[in-house]
């Protein structure tokens, strides 16, 4: 019985977060641009995305980010975590203060900003810079998840790896890196998903040789939500449905 | 060098060096305009003033950040009494099972926020989804204005920032030693005297920074605003974005952004304190 | 031996024809949805010249990043305030009409204005303007004939404004009787007073898509722009567009080529293939909005040449006022005013 509660609210909310994805899966199929009412089945508006080819294109651009921002993230928000937490140094207030500031900057702020910072190292926007800022707004969310599970961490492991004569970064690997594995595992997929959504930023940091999706979608859907992007955010659910599988099944075998 | 010299330099010297070159360099930039003057055809002109900061005083603007505060207070607040247990039965379930748990927390997370919101719309429609139901079950008559409510806009808020909470909440709850709960349970406390005195000390820090991630994104969002409220509220995201864009008034934008991090920052900076001192009583 | 010669003298040469010749890439910076991509394929069909579009959906965004220094585009879509002020900043290159023969095919009374003389800059690509967007369906629209009609209290709660101060303000300075681009302070306060007595009646903001919430039937009458009332309407057959008798607000979108711009060559060109009539006719069909093209106005099928909501009478235009570009201090009083609008409604608890 009690099992039963339990499952009912995990159920329920994840009814809540999969609701809205429903919804426009349904209505990728609705025969009407503008309108809620049911119009009619069509495969319409996933012929028109098929015809954008430059929409795969893009969205495989934003993918790539996506991946590489939120690895590159989580290496240098696990280290930094670390090192702010295990060390004591001159400037270790300096840090967290920044990292702070990170989470507190408006976005426009942040991409004007560095927009001005790339404008005046003389990089090409485009890729590069893209990366770069998506890992520099991911770091944090990295560092503060990771934060929250060293802090209460049992310091004797530590004291006892290295009275075994393991040096600082066995210990990282062997002992603590470990016992992350969680917090850096959910730091990870917060940073993918953060670089997934971000439009302000990269509309100022991006040049015109990449575009990144989500700059893409937020135009289209702001002047008015537009079918094809039904579409194409239904393809791109079910494709990640489908490497979720795919990947489930690899590890299966590989155990 | 030894072995361990160098672990710990890699380690401060790559987060130092990224967050110097990318954190701290455009945020002096930003401190730096908020006390320079507009120009009519420059954004900034080299006329060092606090003119900026002196304009912020405005009530005008002191409700602006009153909106935001509550909105995002209220958000958090939500999220947390929604996503604690949420995550506390993740991190309690089978651990074969567990990552796809999560993982199927974050997934709709890569749909875009903006098409997500778009979907919520639909549902909270005077002739949406909800609407239709509640009436096709008899429970109204009349539909209800859900949409462009304050109720609304925090539903948003709560949806789009529940796996900012979760995630942190998961991460900190799953390592917790359950062998303290039993000796709890043990001693004859009961449930939820366990769950108030031994749990929820034991994951505060995830409760922090599930908090931490949620309010003060929270705080600068607005478009969720704009979507679901029908843009009837300023907000300081929204604020903060028209002086850069339509206003072209850079130095108040930053003067904006630069006082909104100090506010926080305090803010912080007291609860610590607080937390601190009360930890230290309980000690003594 | 002989080949190996020819193929050096080919290397040789390359850089050449490279230098003597563009790349074959256009970067088109553009409001989203405000090109077919049918027109963009018959470019390429035509001169082998790729283009890549990005997009923006507020020329402030555009403006802001061009003068940061984010640069690499080829082409930019201002509106007619926006070229002033651009042209003024030094943001653009001016034009070379030599290679516009098409310029020629434009209606002369779109050229040659007061925000861009000669056309040095810029060509005059699509007009619109802000009226009242009506839902015949639950509004008498023979009733309505000027912009006071939206102060009458039987519509309290079901008005839509759009979410942009200028041209908000724009429309209420000219129901008061002033101009569009009026910047004395007294007069833009008498507007902001009387806006204030509208904002209760007003369901929502939003300028970039109205036409969903009329379509949707949250609104039932508002101000916006007519390309909104006409695609609007062909999605709801009641949704119609009214010229108020004091004057809509015109805008006009141009292209422009910004500072810097590394394809200028290719960027005439396109500029001269849009000014084609059939071209120019093709893109007002699809697009519903006004071509500035006389020759392309020709061409197009009568029912959009005499839909009112697309192409006006000269008698809808009466009083109608183009909007010009303001000084910095007046945009910043707009944006001021505006925020006080939005926080006169608090949330719970303030």
């Amino acid at each position: 019985m009690k099992g039963l509660g339990r499952g009912a609210y995990l159920a329920l909310v994840y009814a809540f977060l999969y609701l809205p994805i429903a919804v426009l899966i349904v209505y990728s199929f609705n025969d009407a641009r503008y309108s809620l009412s049911w119009q009619g089945f069509t495969w319409g508006w996933y012929e028109s995305l098929s015809q954008n080819d430059d929409l795969i294109d893009v969205a495989l651009n934003s993918v790539i980010v996506a991946l590489l921002s939120a690895t590159l993230a989580t290496i240098i928000g696990t280290l930094g975590a670390v090192a702010l937490y295990r060390y004591r140094f001159s400037g270790r207030n300096v840090l967290n203060g920044l990292i702070f500031v990170l989470i507190m900057s408006p976005e426009i702020v942040m991409g004007i900003s560095l927009l001005l910072l790339f404008v005046t190292m003389g990089l090409e926007l485009g890729f590069t810079t893209v990366l770069l800022s998506h890992t520099t707004f991911s770091i944090p969310f990295v560092v503060v998840t990771v934060m929250s599970r060293l802090s209460g961490f049992d310091k004797f492991l530590i004291e006892a790896a290295q009275d075994l004569g393991a040096t600082e970064f066995q210990t990282f690997r062997k002992v603590i890196l470990p016992l992350l594995i969680p917090a850096v595992v959910a730091g990870w997929l917060l940073s993918f998903t953060l670089s997934m959504d971000d439009v302000i930023i990269s509309f100022f940091v991006t040049g015109p040789d990449f575009e990144v999706l989500p700059l893409k979608v937020y135009s289209m859907v702001r002047l008015g939500v537009k079918p094809e992007i039904n579409a194409l955010s239904t393809v791109m659910f079910a494709l990640t449905l489908v490497i979720v599988l795919i990947a489930q099944s690899l590890l299966k075998e590989r155990k | 060098m030894s072995d361990h010299a160098l672990f710990k330099r890699v380690a401060i010297g790559t987060i130092a060096v990224w967050l110097l070159l990318f954190a701290f360099a455009p945020n002096l930039m930003v401190v730096i305009a908020s006390f320079l003057t507009r120009g009519e055809s420059e954004f900034l002109v080299w006329t060092p003033t606090t003119d900026a900061y002196a304009r912020m005083l405005d009530p005008l603007y002191l409700h602006v950040f009153w909106n935001s505060f509550y909105l995002s207070a209220m958000t958090t607040l939500l999220c947390l009494v929604i996503g604690y247990p949420f995550a506390y039965l993740i991190a309690r379930a089978n651990p074969a099972v567990r990552p796809y748990l999560l993982l199927l927390v974050i997934i709709p997370f890569w749909t875009s926020s903006l098409v997500r919101t778009y979907a919520m719309i639909v549902i909270l429609n005077t002739n949406g989804l909800l609407n239709t139901l509640l009436q096709s079950l008899g429970l109204i008559d009349e539909p209800l204005e859900l949409l462009y409510t304050d109720g609304a806009v925090i539903a948003g808020l709560v949806y789009t920032l529940l796996p900012f909470m979760v995630l942190p909440l998961y991460a900190a709850i799953e390592k917790l030693d359950w062998r303290l709960v039993e000796a709890a349970r043990d001693l004859g406390a009961r449930k939820v005297r366990t769950f108030a005195s031994v749990i929820i000390p034991l994951t505060s820090p995830g409760i922090v920074a599930g908090c931490m991630l949620v309010f003060l994104p929270g705080l600068g969002m607005f478009y969720v605003a704009d979507f679901l409220g029908g843009s009837k509220t300023t907000l300081i995201g929204n604020l903060i974005q028209r002086q850069f864009l339509s206003a072209r008034d850079w130095p108040f934008g930053s003067a904006a952004s630069v006082t909104l991090t100090i506010v926080m920052g305090l803010m912080i900076g007291l609860y610590l304190l607080a937390a601190k001192r009360a930890n230290a009583k309980v000690e003594v | 031996m002989k080949k190996l010669l020819l193929v050096t003298a080919l290397l040789a040469a390359l850089p050449l024809a490279a230098q003597a010749e563009e790349e074959k890439v256009l970067n088109l910076y553009n409001w989203t949805e405000y090109m077919p991509k049918e027109v963009l394929k018959a470019f390429t069909k035509e001169t082998g010249i790729k283009v890549k579009e990005s997009n923006y959906a507020a020329t402030e965004e555009m403006y802001s990043k061009l003068k940061a220094g984010g640069g690499g585009y080829d082409l930019v879509v201002p509106s007619t305030y926006f070229v002033q002020r651009m042209a003024r900043e030094g943001l653009l290159e001016p034009l070379d009409h030599a290679k516009l023969p098409n310029l020629k095919n434009v209606d002369p009374k779109f050229l040659d204005k007061p925000f861009d003389p000669g056309n040095k800059y810029s060509v005059p690509y699509l007009m619109s303007h802000v009226g009242i967007v009506v839902d015949g369906g639950k509004v008498d629209v023979s009733s309505l004939k000027s912009w006071l009609d939206l102060w009458k209290p039987e519509f309290k709660g079901k008005v839509l404004l759009m979410d942009t101060a200028r041209e908000t303000f724009a429309v209420v300075q000219k129901a008061l009787g002033y101009s569009a681009n009026d910047t004395d302070p007294k007069h833009i306060e008498a507007a902001f007073n009387k806006l204030k007595e509208l904002v209760p009646s007003v369901k929502l903001f939003n300028g970039e898509s109205p036409k969903v919430s009329f379509i949707q039937g949250e609104v039932s009458i508002g101000i916006a722009w007519n390309g909104e009332a006409f695609m609007g309407s062909q999605e709801k057959k009641s949704l119609t567009y009214v010229y108020p008798q004091e004057g809509v607000v015109l805008a006009m979108d141009t292209m422009a080529i910004p500072k810097g711009a590394k394809h200028p060559e290719n960027a005439h060109k396109f500029l001269d293939f849009i000014m084609r009539p059939e071209i120019a006719a093709k893109i007002s069909e699809t697009l519903g909005y006004a071509t500035l093209n006389a020759e392309a106005v020709k061409l197009l099928p009568k029912k959009l040449a005499s839909n009112r909501i697309v192409y006006p009478t000269d008698e809808d235009l009466k009083n109608s006022e183009l909007l010009e570009d303001i000084p910095t201090e007046t945009q910043g009083l707009y944006e001021k005013y505006w925020s006080e609008l939005k926080v006169g409604k608090k949330v719970k608890g303030g």
